[in-house]
């Protein structure tokens, strides 16, 4: 059998082509890692987010007082929960791996939704790796997360676009967050609850 | 654990939603792994057809046999790390079957078959790696059992990379001092082995050590740089490379090993001090080096002025590199083609040199593919160590795709007269049982970390 030069060069770049493709078929797959998460169109009848009940410019440093004043806002449909201990703004105690057990969405799609807590650290964000997916316009892939820092719960904005935003104050640094105070992400807010 | 609580603490309003469901990656690792073992065979054939004509079917059934031997670290991946990364098994098998049908190619050049030829040994050793991923993946079902052995991990690859000075034991091929012999199936280099085991200790001890080498010390410059006495770690690490470099007579082993270190270590302090203090180490040995030790004096002048034709002639000159460097040339855009080209002219053309080999049968574009198989490679690596959720699994997920990127590096860089020449193995790719079974070992552990990072409770807003 003897091959002839036409057809072996016909085959070199075949097999070139078959190698690129490979590539950028893996390429295509990882497009979520290099692009973000397709984000997903937020229907008009979700629940309402009122932006008024957001008082970015009060008072940036008062956060426990802040919390609670946030929360009274912000959250009244998720408080009619059976939880009747917490009162708002009766106790600011923080949130510790004791006092904690789930994180309660209180606002957005998926309000009244409660996620249990263990040890491990939360990433919050769109990419699909995360513990705890966001997909609106306003996430970005690797948003925050909370993580456990000495038995007490800390908020971690990892360069998000839009922020995150503790009981209404721009988290810039890692920050420890009180018991039921509003932390709000996108259009997503959530507390840690007991 | 987590999990277990996730499941019975779930709420009743809303169904947690999966986005992910775990056989979806299984399912495309699986379709990924067929084109891959495709154009595996496709290589070997074109291989027949462009150095023999004819088509030989000996080694199609060794490379099924391997097929069928990934395919099986496929299933054993669906039972026991189902969450796993669904791209590393694919781009670990299709550089591996290149790199078998490339020494194939040079095994018909020079006429060897059989026991004799390398290409057959090479698939053996790549079953036996594989074997060992497979074992590794079953034996190791939580990263965070390695935690507990961090310093018998260390004290292993200590002991590994300074195995081949006892002397019976050790041997020594082309000056470089760091092959062992194993009875009469060959030689293994150990410290392919001890990059994986200096890599689980690196991750322990600075996971453990890091608040001091990363809090105190004076600020000079606007860079903190550490107190005196912080400096032990480090001064061992960079001990041990030295050595290596006079005792064993292996520049680029040193390099990746202190490479390793300092990269983790600047991962977990953050502090940029760390890798200039590193840096400014190493350059000052390897320039002490250069000047006193002649195997590396060799090394900077057949680098430095390779073209020279006295470098050129000269015993140990820089031949080997310029041709090497006429192949990659010869190659062009879209190379001669498999088994059209005359890659055996090269010294070592399926170890060392397996890179020009491959760069003259499929020019440019063919290195751009394979160079871009290794950058996704070690994508995955860096990602996996970004997901991570502990501070041990980041560190070494990130210290594992690094070890590949770096000798990568090392490696094709002394190939395409970057850097200086030294010999390493390019990971996968180049004829060498030890590299292989490393190799597949550090795939395996990528895996296994990448599993444990999806396994986590999820919700879905």
């Amino acid at each position: 059998m003897n091959v002839s030069e036409l057809t072996l060069l016909v085959l070199r770049i075949g097999f070139l082509l078959l190698l690129w493709m490979f590539i950028f078929g893996i390429v295509y797959a990882l497009r979520s890692d290099l692009f973000g998460q397709r984000v997903r169109k937020m229907k008009a009848d979700a629940a309402p987010v009122p932006p008024a009940a957001f008082p970015a410019s009060a008072v940036p440093v008062a956060v426990p007082v802040a919390a609670a004043v946030a929360e009274a806002f912000t959250a009244p449909v998720a408080r009619a929960s059976p939880g009747t201990q917490d009162v708002p703004g009766a106790q600011a105690g923080l949130a510790t791996s004791q006092n904690t057990t789930r994180l309660v969405i209180t606002s957005g799609p998926k309000a009244g939704t409660e996620f249990p807590l263990s040890s491990d650290t939360i990433t919050i964000g769109r990419s699909s790796d995360s513990s705890l997916v966001i997909r609106d316009d306003y996430t970005s892939t690797h948003h925050a997360r909370l993580m456990l820092w000495h038995d007490e719960w800390m908020l971690q904005d990892l360069d998000s676009t839009n922020g995150t935003f503790l009981a209404g104050s721009r988290v810039t640094v890692p920050t420890k967050i009180p018991l039921n105070a509003t932390v709000k992400i996108g259009a997503t807010s959530f507390e840690l609850r007991r | 654990m987590s999990k277990a609580s996730a499941l019975t603490a779930r709420p009743a309003t809303e169904p947690v939603h999966r986005l992910h469901l775990p056989q979806k990656l299984r399912n495309l690792e699986l379709f990924l792994l067929l084109i891959a073992c495709f154009i595996n065979a496709s290589a070997v054939v074109l291989v027949q057809l462009g150095a023999l004509g004819e088509l030989d079917p000996t080694l199609v059934l060794l490379g099924a046999g391997l097929s069928a031997l990934v395919i099986s670290l496929h299933i054993v991946l669906r039972f026991v790390a189902r969450d796993a990364d669904p791209f590393i098994l694919p781009i670990a098998t299709l550089l591996n079957g290149i790199g078998i049908a490339m020494i194939y190619r040079i095994d018909i050049a020079d006429k060897e078959s059989g026991w004799e030829s390398a290409a057959v040994r090479q698939t053996v050793w790549s079953a036996l790696a594989i074997f060992c991923a497979i074992l590794v993946l079953l034996v190791i079902r939580n990263h965070r059992v390695l935690f507990r052995y961090t310093y018998i991990a260390g004290l292993v690859g200590v002991l590994l990379l300074f195995l081949p000075l006892v002397p019976g034991l050790g041997q020594e091929i082309s000056g470089a001092r760091v092959w062992i012999r194993v009875g009469s199936f060959g030689t293994f280099q150990p410290g392919e082995i001890a990059k994986i085991a200096l890599a689980v200790f690196f991750a322990g001890y600075l996971v453990r050590n890091r608040d001091s080498l990363s809090m105190v010390g004076k600020k000079i410059l606007g860079a903190r740089f550490p107190r005196f006495r912080d400096l032990g770690p480090i001064l061992v690490v960079w001990a041990l490379s030295m050595s290596v470099i006079i005792f064993q007579r292996d520049l680029g082993t040193a390099l990746l090993y202190f490479g390793l270190f300092l990269v983790m270590l600047y991962l977990a302090t953050g502090r940029l001090s760390w890798v200039i203090l590193g840096m400014g180490l190493f350059l000052g040995g390897a320039l002490i080096a250069s000047q006193t030790l002649n195997y590396v004096n060799g090394r900077f002048t057949n680098w430095l002025d390779a073209l020279n034709p006295a470098v050129y002639d000269a015993k140990g000159g820089s031949f080997q590199l310029v041709q090497g460097l006429f192949g990659l040339a010869k190659g062009g855009l879209l190379g001669t083609g498999w088994g059209q080209g005359r890659p055996e002219i090269t010294p070592v053309p399926q170890s060392d040199y397996i890179i020009a080999s491959l760069g003259e049968e499929l020019g440019l574009a063919g290195i751009f593919a394979i160079l871009a198989l290794y950058l996704l490679f070690v994508a995955r690596g860096f990602r996996i160590g970004f997901a991570g959720q502990d501070d041990f699994g980041k560190l070494l997920a990130v210290g594992l795709a690094f070890v590949v990127a770096l000798q990568c590096f090392i490696v094709i860089g002394g190939v395409t007269r970057v850097i200086p020449l030294t010999g390493l193995t390019t990971p996968f790719l180049a004829a060498g049982g030890s590299s292989l079974v490393a190799n597949w070992i550090i795939a395996a552990l990528l895996l296994r970390l990448s599993d444990t990072v999806r396994n986590q409770p999820r919700l879905v807003v």
